[in-house]
């Protein structure tokens, strides 16, 4: 050894040093927006890989979502079919105008009715040949064979059960309609679709889990030996792992819009057809979509779902090339 | 005060003989020194030991007094980042520029951006390569990468640099310019212990040697005895 080299150590005092807490905050932020960037720049690289990975994931996360837009489609409906918890009462074929227009006069005194409309048996034949393809067979009618209805609106909150069964004790009541079990049935498979979604949705959110971690494990093969320089180099396990999570959630992010895209596609194919079912009950119905808020969540989760998938992948190759750790 | 110290080192792998047996010698701070012998005789494992890619079987080894065993999980890391290293086979990212090469201690420290600019262009400068900041390593000759992998050792002005046979790959006049390189170092403070089994250039440089043979340290020959 040179006596003169060990005495001689100027670059000691200028070693490289952290700085300040401003200065630290800002090479902190100066790596995460390299990361974010050129983790951006990797996916772009390879747009078919990069494609079919978000379309898998797409597709994970469409339906689940799909799913469940769907389901909150058919509640607004049925919420308004539920609503509306009239009563039909079918008078007997004898019945005239007049008594019609009285019994309806006396029903509307009753506290436990809102309201009550009258419709004459020819109102009834025109809705008839409007709402159906009979209107042919129907011309060909010697007479009308439909009798008075009148439709009774419920008062109070109750479903109208004991109001319909007080109905059916009237002497010119023939029938009476009412859909109360129809409606607590469907009320029942709704809350099993809800039920439906979330186990379909918490599996195929695994599936995305999956499919980015192993996407982002494949990536972390092909740059093992760089992992493995940055690692000699000093990196901390964050360092090393900020790339790959940035990746991660760029996937689930593209995933997201990409889902969301096809529920637009979707949503436009089934509009049309689902228009004219609604119209041939005589009802008019549009699908509502995510809403904003909505979209926020989803691309939000989506972007987590993507980070969480790289995280353990990451942590997974980490935990496996810590030699010293021990 | 010694920089680094070995106490007695062994280390041992299941079912061979050790790669290093009751190894123990000190290293002043500015002082550069080589590790020589046959293929096996245990100078890369000597040098993973001051890295802390590996952990002594038995002994202790000290930096800066600090018993190296004690350095546990994340903090690792920040021992890396005070020894430099050279690589044989350089360890250059490809796909990057020789800029970014030799700016990743850097990043990996947190230091701003500016400062790092400043830091690289400098010692790009000192190792001959001023100029090549964006060509990327493929670009440049054997020689040159080699060059990049001593500025990314030196950049963050390690207290000590390990080179594992940096001139493995280098012809003759090659590997002369890396030593005489290397041997610069320790004028701007940073220790330097390079592995080599090439005798002949080890015995040029006039340096003080540590020779291995079967993980045994049987011989600490000054610069005076190997100029005698």
């Amino acid at each position: 050894m040179s006596k003169s080299e060990a005495r001689a150590k100027p670059a000691a005092a200028e070693r490289v040093r952290a700085g300040g807490l401003g200065s630290r905050l800002r090479a902190w932020r100066e790596q995460h927006l390299y990361s974010l960037v050129s983790s951006l720049g990797r996916l772009l690289q390879r747009p078919v890989a990069t494609a079919l990975t978000v379309g898998v994931m797409a597709v994970a996360i469409a339906l689940p979502l799909g799913l469940a837009l769907a389901l909150g489609n058919l509640e607004r409906f049925s919420g308004s079919v539920s609503e509306s918890r009239e009563i039909g009462v079918f008078l007997a074929p004898g019945v005239d105008a007049a008594r019609a227009d009285a019994l309806a006069g006396e029903l509307r005194q009753r506290p436990d009715v809102a309201g009550v409309a009258v419709r004459s048996p020819d109102e009834g034949l025109a809705e008839f040949k409007a709402m159906s393809d009979l209107a042919g067979a129907l011309d060909v009618l010697e007479g009308n064979p439909l009798p008075f209805v009148l439709v009774v609106q419920p008062a109070g909150s109750d479903d109208g059960s004991a109001l319909a069964a007080s109905l059916r004790g009237l002497p010119e009541a023939e029938v009476v309609q009412h859909d109360a079990v129809w409606r607590q049935r469907l009320s029942a498979w709704l809350a099993f679709g809800e039920r439906v979604v979330q186990v379909v949705g918490l599996l195929l959110g695994l599936g995305v889990l999956l499919v980015v971690g192993n996407t982002v494990r494949l990536d972390i093969g092909a740059r093992s030996e760089e992992i493995a320089v940055l690692q000699h180099l000093g990196a901390t396990d964050g360092f090393v792992r900020r790339p790959f999570l940035y990746l991660g959630a760029w996937y689930g992010l593209a995933a997201g819009l990409a889902a969301l895209a096809l529920l637009v596609v979707a949503g436009l194919a089934l509009q049309g057809r689902l228009t004219a079912l609604v119209a041939s009950y005589g009802a008019q119905f549009a699908l509502a979509g995510p809403g904003w808020q909505g979209t926020g969540l989803l691309l939000a989760g989506a972007a987590a779902m993507g980070w969480l998938g790289a995280w353990l992948a990451t942590g997974h190759h980490l935990r496996r090339t810590r030699p010293t750790d021990v | 005060m010694a920089l680094l110290r070995f106490d007695n080192v062994t280390k041992s792998y299941p079912g061979t003989p050790p790669a290093l047996s009751e190894v123990s010698f000190a290293v002043e701070e500015g002082e550069m020194l080589f590790v020589t012998g046959h293929s096996g005789a245990g100078k890369s494992t000597l040098l993973r030991l001051v890295h802390l890619s590996e952990r002594p079987s038995r002994g202790t080894v000290l930096v800066n007094e600090r018993n190296l065993a004690k350095v546990r999980g994340r903090k690792v890391p920040l021992h890396r980042r005070q020894v430099g290293v050279v690589f044989q086979d350089h360890r250059l990212l490809t796909d990057r520029s020789i800029y970014d090469n030799v700016a990743l201690p850097l990043l990996i420290a947190g230091t701003p951006g500016a400062e790092v600019g400043k830091r690289v262009r400098t010692v790009l400068d000192k190792v001959g390569l001023g100029g090549r900041e964006r060509s990327l390593p493929m670009q440049l000759s054997t020689g040159e990468q080699q060059r990049v992998g001593i500025a990314r050792a030196i950049v963050a002005q390690p207290q000590l640099l390990v080179a594992d046979e940096p001139t493995g790959n280098l012809d003759p006049q090659l590997a002369a310019e890396i030593m005489q390189l290397l041997a610069s170092l320790p004028a701007l403070g940073t220790t330097v212990m390079i592995a080599s089994h090439d005798l002949a250039l080890v015995k040029r440089m006039r340096r003080r040697v540590l020779v291995l043979d079967h993980g045994k340290l049987v011989d600490d020959i000054s610069p005076e005895d190997l100029a005698a």
